[in-house]
């Protein structure tokens, strides 16, 4: 068996074990999610909410706009607070005070001495914690007077999402427009929903000692605390961690004197490439995602600065035309968007650039997808418009309006759409690349494994169309992080590894049969902590501890191969200085070196920072989360989507000159940017919080108290300086394409001095990834 | 935010003069500094330390603006400071990049100098006519 097929069946074999484990905890997470009530009742026998209000509260929580708006479980934007653990706190208070006041006669809990509080405390931690579910009659019973502390958080709740001028002030300080749920009716529901999310926290599974959501969030008044499983999985975790970064050390040190020298090209071999009509076509798809991603930055700038004037720009009333969970909402799915329509572009233009053939009607079916895209992005934002403005109605919200679920959150009809967009590109790009993939060519195995990731993103996108409206939150949980992980920390790497690997074969600088066997590892590696990976999203969202175990053990494994990725950095840097004609594709190459420091920085200790079980109980949804965000997801693969276009465009207008200033001003001012927006907010605030959630507790951190604090608003503030010079970046890029059409000029031959610098031995890549 | 009010202030103006000392030794030494001292002006440094001290001013100047509560296109003495920004680094293009003569080139850069002087004006006064604006009595 040769060595490329040893690897081709160990990838697969690790790929039915790793999913049939996945399959296993989502069947775990389903039986063991909170249940659902029919009806919760006090002991008196009132009523106080039913199954039905519960559900249609969650439907008005999405349509407001749901995780982009405060979070539930730690899931969603970070302006607003956790509504589960804000709930929980003021119903905790409310029964306390209810107390003092009864028992003491006090005029509140704060004003009882310690061991007046301490013997409350204790009744509140047994009374919250008790499961009163009855399974047989799905039931709920609380005490009367915890039926009276709902009653007063639901109140507080109903004043804040309506237009009480009591709450005023705190709809400033969570970013939050005024009359966000218009309907009375719709406010008293959406507390059902966020009572129900909160009494999961605090409720014990039925014979257990840990809650629902693995004692999630932090609050000392109930004894929530980290469960032992965290402390145990987390020490676990690291181990595994270093076990993995030991054994691929070893593997490098066996492998690395297995270097081979090839004859490098003596002129650039893609120079003489003839762009098809259907590769020039997709000039549109560059123009469109650099449009998207100049709307994004203008986005993401405006979310930030609801953070300091809640519901204005400088003065302008925004929030009534573009409140924040609206500007929220698209710049998160533009960041995928625009990355997406890259990865798209890239693969129909290499398609065609590959096999050298055009298939009947390939430029036909390039321009309709792209047409496809922008009705996609047009029609799923004016929905989502219209659900947050609360102009579309529950009845029509999970199609055509805002799921509410972060990254996910595009009506129903619009991720069919955009199912079938990706199917028609993977049959594009496929029936572009099946003269190749059919031939016994050396290239069919690296390009079979380019192509099997293309599929791979498409096909996954249906993980989106795998929840319902009332599926529970547990398991739409599930299936959004199988969307959202399998792509960006599977797929995404996998597509990402092998473009790069693939490029440099076409360029003559990898020998092919290297490059393959490198890839097909750098894919086991990656999908070995990748797929099981999954679960670290879905330690506190209704999950037993086995999931718990997994996520932490999977996740660790997630960074061993970024622990290496300085070998790639320094063998890509090699290779762009190869030959002298690589000066040609100095820039791209640079943005794939960024790739490789993004991933160790970004995706690895950001990553790892927040991943293992015990530092995600305090670090979900702080300004710690984004930090990993920004740097991965942009610094990752949007880095990567440059990269890529910049390649394209090189192929594509091969004769034109670059205007290398206005690419090194693009390249240095976004990354700067992005290191000053991680450096001087994310990371300081986010342990300033991180600080605040081990003292006082979860809720305290993510509070209007916490956030409206002098200091806090000054390293928001902090961002300006970070953001200026990125966006300065971004418009050079823009500047730079549009440039080459409308400023073209003819590249000089002193230019491209061509010819072999030397015999140069090419390392093969197949050392750790 | 308004307890950093002084603070931001004095960076505000520290950064304001900086920016403008940096942009006036800049030119005299292009137009009138010995050829190294002409090619330090424009050197990688030199333009780097411009950028930074134009980004702190711009972080203070919107911080400012959102703690005193006072926007451009709202109170006209902002909206002229900004349109005179616009004005100022358009002429600082041109004397230190565009203009093809000597004379161009020292011709906007006086011009720069001049408009930069009249939005510190305006600044002072918190009117648009700033140096200009009728004085009492």
């Amino acid at each position: 068996m040769t060595s490329t097929r040893k690897l081709w069946t160990l990838l697969g074999a690790l790929l039915v074990v790793s999913f049939s484990v996945l399959l296993w905890s989502g069947s775990q997470i389903s039986q063991k999610a909170p249940p659902m009530p029919e009806r919760v009742v006090a002991t008196d026998g009132r009523t106080i909410y039913t199954r039905t209000e519960i559900e249609t509260g969650r439907q008005v929580w999405q349509s407001m706009g749901g995780m982009q708006l405060g979070s539930i479980w730690g899931h969603g934007g970070y302006v607003a607070p956790d509504w589960s653990a804000d709930w929980l706190h003021r119903e905790l208070m409310a029964l306390l005070d209810q107390w003092a006041a009864r028992d003491y006669g006090a005029a509140d809990f704060a004003a009882l001495n310690n061991e007046q509080k301490s013997g409350l405390q204790s009744r509140l931690r047994d009374q919250m914690r008790l499961n009163t579910y009855d399974p047989k009659t799905a039931t709920i019973t609380l005490s009367t007077e915890r039926a009276a502390a709902i009653a007063t958080v639901s109140a507080h709740y109903q004043s804040l999402f309506g237009n009480d001028p009591q709450t005023a002030e705190l709809r400033e300080a969570y970013a939050m427009k005024n009359n966000t749920v218009r309907s009375a009716e719709h406010r008293r529901v959406l507390s059902a929903f966020f009572w129900w999310t909160s009494w999961a926290t605090v409720t014990h599974r039925p014979g257990d000692t840990i809650t629902y959501t693995n004692n999630w969030p932090s609050e000392p008044l109930v004894d929530n605390r980290p469960p032992s499983s965290t402390y145990l999985w987390s020490a676990f975790s690291v181990m595994f961690l270093l076990a993995g970064i030991a054994l691929l050390g070893w593997h490098y040190a066996v492998t690395h004197e297995r270097n081979e020298t090839h004859w490098l090209p003596a002129t650039d071999p893609m120079r003489s490439l003839k762009a098809t009509p259907s590769m020039l076509a997709t000039a549109k798809y560059f123009w469109l995602l650099l449009a998207l991603f100049l709307v994004q930055i203008l986005l993401g700038a405006i979310t930030a600065h609801y953070q300091i004037e809640g519901q204005l720009v400088y003065g302008y009333e925004m929030a009534e035309v573009l409140p924040y969970s609206i500007t929220r909402t698209w710049h998160t799915q533009l960041a995928v968007l625009w990355i997406a329509v890259a990865w798209l572009a890239t693969g129909l233009y290499i398609g065609p650039a590959i096999s050298g053939y055009e298939p009947p009607y390939q430029r036909l079916g390039v321009n309709v997808l792209w047409v496809c895209l922008i009705i996609i992005a047009v029609g799923s934002f004016a929905g989502q418009w219209f659900a947050v403005m609360q102009i579309l109605g529950l009845a029509n919200n999970f199609w055509f309006g805002h799921q509410g679920w972060e990254y996910a959150d595009m009506g129903r009809f619009w991720q069919w759409f955009l199912f079938i967009g990706l199917m028609l590109w993977l049959l594009l790009v496929g029936r572009a690349l099946w003269p190749t993939l059919r031939s016994k060519s050396e290239s069919r195995s690296i390009v079979g494994l380019l192509f099997l990731s293309t599929v791979a993103i498409g096909v996954f996108f249906a993980a989106a169309l795998m929840w319902g409206e009332h599926t529970h939150i547990s398991m739409v949980e599930y299936w959004r992080w199988w969307l959202v992980h399998l792509w960006v920390e599977g797929f995404f790497e996998v597509f990402a590894t092998a473009v790069i690997a693939f490029l440099f074969t076409r360029l003559g600088l990898l020998a092919v049969v290297t490059a393959t066997v490198a890839v097909l590892f750098a894919t086991i590696i990656f999908m070995a902590g990748g797929v099981l990976g999954t679960l670290h999203h879905l330690y506190f969202v209704g999950s037993p501890t086995p999931v718990l175990a997994l996520g932490a053990s999977f996740s660790a494994l997630e960074v061993v191969p970024l622990a290496y990725i300085g070998f790639e950095a320094y063998h890509t840097y090699r290779l762009g200085g190869s030959t002298t004609w690589m000066r040609r594709y100095h820039w791209p190459v640079m943005f794939f070196i960024a790739v490789s420091f993004w991933n160790i920085v970004g995706a690895g200790l950001f990553g790892f920072l927040i991943n293992p079980p015990l530092s995600l109980y305090y670090m979900q949804g702080l300004n710690l989360t984004p930090l990993h965000g920004h740097t991965a997801l942009f610094g990752v693969y949007g880095m990567l989507g440059i990269g890529l276009v910049l390649f394209c465009l090189r192929g594509m207008k091969p004769q034109l000159a670059w205007h290398d200033g206005i690419l090194r001003t693009s390249f240095w001012c976004l990354n700067i940017g992005l290191a000053l927006m991680a450096l001087l907010t994310l990371l300081p605030l986010g342990t300033m919080q991180l600080f605040a959630a081990l003292e006082h507790g979860y809720w305290y951190a993510r509070s209007a108290e916490f956030m409206q604090q002098p200091l806090v608003e000054l390293l928001i503030w902090m961002r300006v300086p970070g953001d200026t010079i990125f966006s300065i970046g971004a418009l050079a890029l823009a500047i730079f394409v549009a440039g080459l059409w409308l400023f073209a000029r003819p590249e000089k031959q002193e230019d491209v001095p061509e010819g072999p610098r030397d015999k140069v031995r090419a390392d093969p890549p197949d050392g750790p990834k | 935010m308004i307890e950093f009010y002084p603070q931001l202030r004095l960076v505000h103006i520290v950064a304001v003069f900086a920016s403008g000392g940096l942009f006036l030794l800049r030119g005299l030494s292009l137009f009138a500094g010995p050829g190294w001292v002409a090619a330090g002006a424009m050197s990688l440094p030199v333009r780097l330390l411009s950028y930074t001290i134009d980004t702190l001013l711009l972080t203070a100047a919107l911080m400012l603006m959102t703690i005193v509560q006072q926007y451009p296109f709202v109170d006209a003495w902002l909206t002229v400071k900004v349109v005179l920004l616009a004005v100022y680094i358009a002429l600082g293009l041109i004397a230190f990049r565009f203009a093809r003569t000597p004379s161009g080139r020292v011709g906007a850069f006086l011009v720069a100098l001049c408009v930069y002087g009249y939005i510190i004006s305006v600044a002072w006064s918190h009117d648009p006519l700033g140096v200009f604006r009728a004085t009492p009595g």
